[in-house]
């Protein structure tokens, strides 16, 4: 079979404490071709921070885990002010003309340089991966060969998927690569019934082993904890899952902690303050630790198009705890029957006291979390599924 | 909550059967008043975005807001868990009780007031889209039953 040569573009590169699931799955799919002998380049701006944006590290080529990385500037041209203005009508579901569309377009994250070198080198990749979808970045790079381009969109349903920049970006590219069978439902029904055929890759995680009693010896911690991992963020849920952890203590009066890790600021009331651990960025090995002794891994976001955490969790042994209105965590609870889901604040309680209450019940959600994975996503099999995707 | 719901059976667990009967189970509660507190009701206000088209959610949570909205400006039972000067104790914190609630009642008074006056604007709101939402629907269907009749005919 012939070598086809790949170029990957995504926002920013995942190395050290820039973190995203997003930016990893494109990571870790790059590898996946590298490892199959295609030919593969991976784009990326000098950012690593997901709120600043600065122009961070020096722009260039590298060499990193095995992968060709070419990193190029931010615009720093860019008005946040009109930016954030129209992102926030946007969010709001507010209509927006088309001139707005653009402005907005234009005033995201965009690194010319990047979109110029690609429109250079376009002759020597057969496909360009893009992902996610919501970035001018992401949408100026497709235009440039929408025949050759391969949408990774990480698609939420969200008010920015209704944009006519985004429609189009959609309908012109020539495939997408989804990352769940919820997120291509999802797709179909915004963007009609050329989506439904489409391959739904995902990412592979590698099985590990850990100990689960290491992070609450290490902190001589008695008490049960719900855990959290990713950025802080209203659009994560991380402000709902303090809420409720606080209210949980309240009422209930049982001494449950809530652990974090990762990136973003959070405002714990003062009652919470002293039961919140925030152990911010981790290494992967600390991260396992902490998820296998976690009651229960609480994903409370409804803009899940994966779940790279939440699949890690599960072979760490734990539960996932999932807002219902996050249609792919909870199709993956379901599916996989490693996790529950609630709605509202009582069904959060009722849950959490069941799972502490009745901790082999816990085990055996957190075992078939694990099993589902073991099955599903092994990155051999994720792996073979991409390639084929990318040679069609 | 029933303890049976987190038992395992035989053919293991079924993770849509357990999310359905904790929904039942919250359900009942809900209606014995057991969730509206002015905890939930704080607790919940992240989650109105995420199920604003729910209509039963916002109905629950506007009946969290009206069991919550008023602050509480009467008299209550003041004790002193101390037993040396307890009577003393008592009758100095019923003069600080008295002093601030004659220099607050003004300020809380017109709290509650505002308070009130925006739960019956918003629930006035939510009531007249219901009703307009209600009467869209049943001139839909009255048109899509002609629409039907003319095509059949």
């Amino acid at each position: 079979m012939a070598a086809i040569s790949i170029a990957f573009i995504c926002p920013r590169f995942p190395d050290g404490p820039t973190v995203g699931g997003a930016e990893t799955m494109l990571k870790t799919q790059a590898g996946y071709a590298a490892s199959h002998e295609l030919d593969v380049t991976f784009l990326a701006t000098c950012a690593r921070n997901h709120f600043t944006w600065e122009n961070e590290i020096e722009p260039g080529h590298r060499e990193i885990d095995g992968l060709n990385v070419h990193f190029f500037p931010v615009n720093e041209s860019r008005d946040v002010d009109t930016f954030s203005h129209i992102q926030e009508r946007i969010s709001r579901g507010r209509t927006i003309t088309r001139e707005e569309e653009d402005l907005w377009v234009r005033h995201s994250v965009n690194s010319d340089a990047l979109c110029e070198h690609l429109s250079r080198a376009i002759a020597d990749y057969d496909r360009v991966v893009i992902g996610p979808y919501l970035f001018g970045l992401c949408l100026n790079a497709a235009k440039i060969a929408p025949d050759k381009t391969v949408l990774v969109p990480c698609l939420h349903d969200e008010p920015f998927a209704d944009l006519a920049v985004v429609r189009e970006c959609f309908d012109h590219s020539r495939s997408m690569m989804f990352n769940s069978h919820a997120e291509r439902q999802l797709a179909t029904r915004r963007f009609g019934k050329r989506y439904e055929d489409m391959p739904v890759i995902g990412m592979g995680i590698k099985p590990f082993e850990t100990d689960p009693r290491a992070f609450a010896r290490s902190r001589n911690l008695d008490s049960p904890y719900l855990l959290y991992c990713g950025r802080r963020e209203p659009l994560k849920g991380t402000p709902l899952l303090l809420d409720y952890v606080d209210a949980f203590r309240a009422r209930t009066q049982r001494d449950l902690k809530l652990v974090l890790t990762g990136t973003g600021p959070i405002e714990p009331s003062s009652a919470l303050r002293p039961h919140l651990i925030d152990l911010g960025f981790v290494s992967e090995a600390q991260k396992h630790e902490v998820m296998a002794g976690a009651l229960a891994f609480c994903h409370p976001s409804v803009n899940e198009s994966f779940g790279i955490v939440a699949l890690e969790a599960w072979l760490a042994g734990t539960p996932l705890l999932a807002h219902a209105s996050g249609d792919v965590l909870r199709e993956l609870c379901r599916i996989s029957n490693g996790g529950l889901w609630f709605k509202t604040y009582g069904q959060f309680e009722e849950t959490v006291i069941g799972l502490m209450d009745h901790p082999e019940f816990r085990n055996q959600l957190g075992a078939a979390g694990r099993r589902y994975v073991m099955d599903n996503h092994q990155p051999a099999q994720v792996a073979a599924r991409m390639v084929e995707a990318l040679r069609q | 909550m029933s303890s049976h719901i987190f038992e395992i059976g035989a053919e293991g667990i079924d993770t849509e059967r357990i999310v359905e009967e904790i929904q039942s189970t919250v359900a009942e509660k809900m209606q014995q008043g057991h969730y509206t507190d002015a905890r939930v009701a704080r607790a919940e206000r992240t989650n109105l975005s995420n199920l604003k088209d729910e209509e039963e959610f916002l109905s629950f949570y506007l009946e969290c807001l009206r069991d919550t909205i008023f602050v509480d400006i009467s008299d209550f039972d003041i004790v002193e868990r101390r037993q040396r000067f307890s009577s003393l104790l008592v009758t100095l914190k019923r003069i600080i009780w008295k002093l601030l609630k004659f220099y607050t009642y003004r300020l809380w008074s017109q709290q509650n007031q505002v308070n009130g006056l925006l739960l019956s604007a918003v629930e006035g709101s939510d009531n007249r889209s219901r009703e307009r939402i209600t009467a869209l629907e049943k001139r839909v269907a009255e048109l899509e039953a002609k629409l039907k009749a003319s095509s059949e005919s």
